[in-house]
């Protein structure tokens, strides 16, 4: 029991179209699957037959394949002896593909867990989509019928951010220039074309205060992730980062409380699951060289960034703003580009958010690379931040 | 107890809830121009939406209360990008509120609102609608007409 966890492999295809056929033939989620397996297999150096189990990210309502995860095993004709699964936790599912990966090795069960994710979506128009997405982010009796669409939920924070911290809103629109910034840098990237600071005030609007370029976009994705014991990384002869440390914390909430004068900007289980993360590796938030945060609009990174500590509360903004969370700055936030710019197909956005840790720990982000050290954090959420999930990763070369 | 102000609406409501014979009293009474939810009778928390368990002391002595009829603004936003069934509507103003017996929830916003009015007094109304009706609030310094 209780064995660390490392990535020894990854594959992903760019953030984008792919359900939405250009060619008239459909792009099905288990071919596109095949490519990413393959591409992080060979990167672990492993063979079909090191496989012991399979943990996929549930696809989301617009995928036609039900029981995707004993269908994509059988497609790639895995035999597995620890678990094949599919699990579900809204932003978080593809955290939880991970950390079910991370859990098997851990306790023994496996020593080579594939973690793997397809979220299509682009087919499917939005309003469509937003019909199926408003049964997700409420109460559908008592808040649904009001039409309140994912976004809305942030949006109502970032209005209230605005208005308690008195922050202008080109201040936490500067977010989004940022992360684009970042994803130009990046070839897994949806969005690539550098913005001003007067195209994202002048986009327009989708869910006041926000604006097109503060919302994410529609997006497919597909990763896969090669998890494996210690032993056999370290075997492998190959460089891997190695998962030091894990917390969760959900606060029995479902995107409200209904508690009058509750603060809805302190995201305090981000709080308390990256304390709990930091410990269990015996590091500080100082020893963290860059910072993936799962965040679908501006004002969801500001209060993240908040909540874990790295400004006081009401300055995340500003302190983004003054370039302190660029790839460059003090401490580096989501320098793949973010939900806004590399792209968010829901489902898949955390296994995403873990290879860019990989790549940063490991030193191989390129362009985009953050300055310091092996160690990275990598925090996703559900809800509105009613739950928080993070890892804390340490490249080993 | 006065009913609450009442809204005509157009058409029905765009994503209608289910109702159960539990939370049948919370629409009935709304149809009638009352607010209601569960008091906990055991550490006295009212909760909302209604429900048949104490979230806060696992206590099932559970009655019904009228809730206030008003409250403050804590947020809001505008949706301009809607799901099909609303498309009818966008924009539209949905919001938070602070109710004065110490309910927090989610509801339309009626008439105008703007970013000054947070933290500013709202009065509770009656959306009624050709298939029943909904709650919704706004500003008590404008006008109800949406």
């Amino acid at each position: 029991m209780n064995r660390r966890a490392a990535i020894l492999g990854w594959g992903a295809v760019p953030v984008g179209t792919w359900q939405k056929s250009v060619t008239g033939d459909a792009v099905l989620e288990h071919e596109l699957a095949v490519e990413v397996v393959l591409d992080a297999m060979t990167m672990a150096g492993l063979g079909r037959a090191s496989i012991d189990g399979v943990a996929v990210a549930h696809p989301g309502d617009h995928t036609k394949q039900g029981y995707f995860h004993t269908f994509l095993t059988a497609h790639l004709g895995i035999r597995a002896n620890a678990t094949v699964v599919q699990v579900l936790g809204n932003g978080m599912t593809g955290g939880h593909a991970f950390d079910t990966a991370v859990h098997q090795v851990a306790s023994g069960q496996a020593d080579c867990m594939l973690a793997v994710g397809v979220h299509f979506e682009t087919a499917v128009p939005t309003a469509r989509h937003l019909d199926y997405s408003i049964r997700l982010t409420g109460d559908v009796d008592f808040q649904s019928v009001f039409g309140a669409v994912p976004i809305a939920w942030y949006a109502m924070d970032a209005q209230r951010y605005l208005h308690e911290h008195r922050v202008p809103r080109a201040v936490l629109a500067s977010v989004a220039v940022k992360n684009r910034e970042h994803a130009r840098l990046n070839p897994l990237a949806q969005y690539r074309t550098p913005i001003t600071l007067d195209e994202v005030l002048a986009a327009r609007p989708i869910v006041e205060p926000l604006g097109l370029l503060e919302v994410p976009g529609r997006a497919d994705g597909a990763v896969a992730l090669v998890v494996v014991s210690e032993d056999v990384a370290r075997a492998s002869g190959r460089p891997y980062v190695l998962v030091r440390g894990r917390g969760f914390e959900h606060e029995g909430l479902h995107q409200l409380s209904d508690r009058a004068g509750t603060d809805a900007l302190d995201y305090g289980t981000l709080r308390l699951a990256s304390r709990r993360a930091l410990e269990s590796a015996g590091l500080a938030l100082a020893d963290m060289s860059a910072f993936q945060l799962y965040a679908p609009c501006t004002i969801v990174e500001v209060l993240a960034t908040e909540a874990l500590g790295l400004f006081p509360r009401g300055e995340g903004a500003a302190a983004a703003a003054d370039g302190r969370t660029r790839a460059d700055g003090t401490y580096p936030v989501n320098t793949c580009g973010g939900c806004l710019s590399r792209g968010h197909p829901p489902e898949v956005a955390p296994l995403y958010d873990v290879v860019e840790a990989v790549l940063q720990a490991s030193g191989r982000a390129g362009p985009r690379q953050a300055a310091r050290g092996p160690f990275t954090m990598t925090v996703c959420e559900l809800g509105k931040y009613n739950a928080a999930l993070v890892h804390v990763l340490e490249a080993v070369s | 107890m006065t009913p609450l102000p009442e809204l005509r609406m157009t058409g029905a409501r765009p994503f209608p809830p289910r109702v159960s014979a539990f939370t049948r009293p919370f629409w009935d009474a709304l149809e009638a121009g009352t607010m209601r939810s569960t008091r906990c009778e055991d550490c006295a928390l009212i909760g909302f939406p209604p429900r048949n368990l104490c979230r806060g002391c696992w206590s099932r002595r559970l009655a019904w209360t009228d809730l206030a009829r008003g409250g403050v603004l804590y947020s809001f936003t505008r949706v301009h990008v809607a799901p099909a069934a609303f498309r009818a509507d966008a924009p539209y103003a949905i919001g938070l509120v602070d109710l004065d017996d110490g309910v927090r929830l989610m509801c339309r916003m009626m008439g105008a609102v703007e970013p000054a009015d947070i933290g500013s007094r709202v009065a509770m109304l009656v959306l009624r609608y050709d298939d029943g009706a909904l709650f919704g609030a706004r500003m008590t310094h404008s006008s109800p007409t949406s």
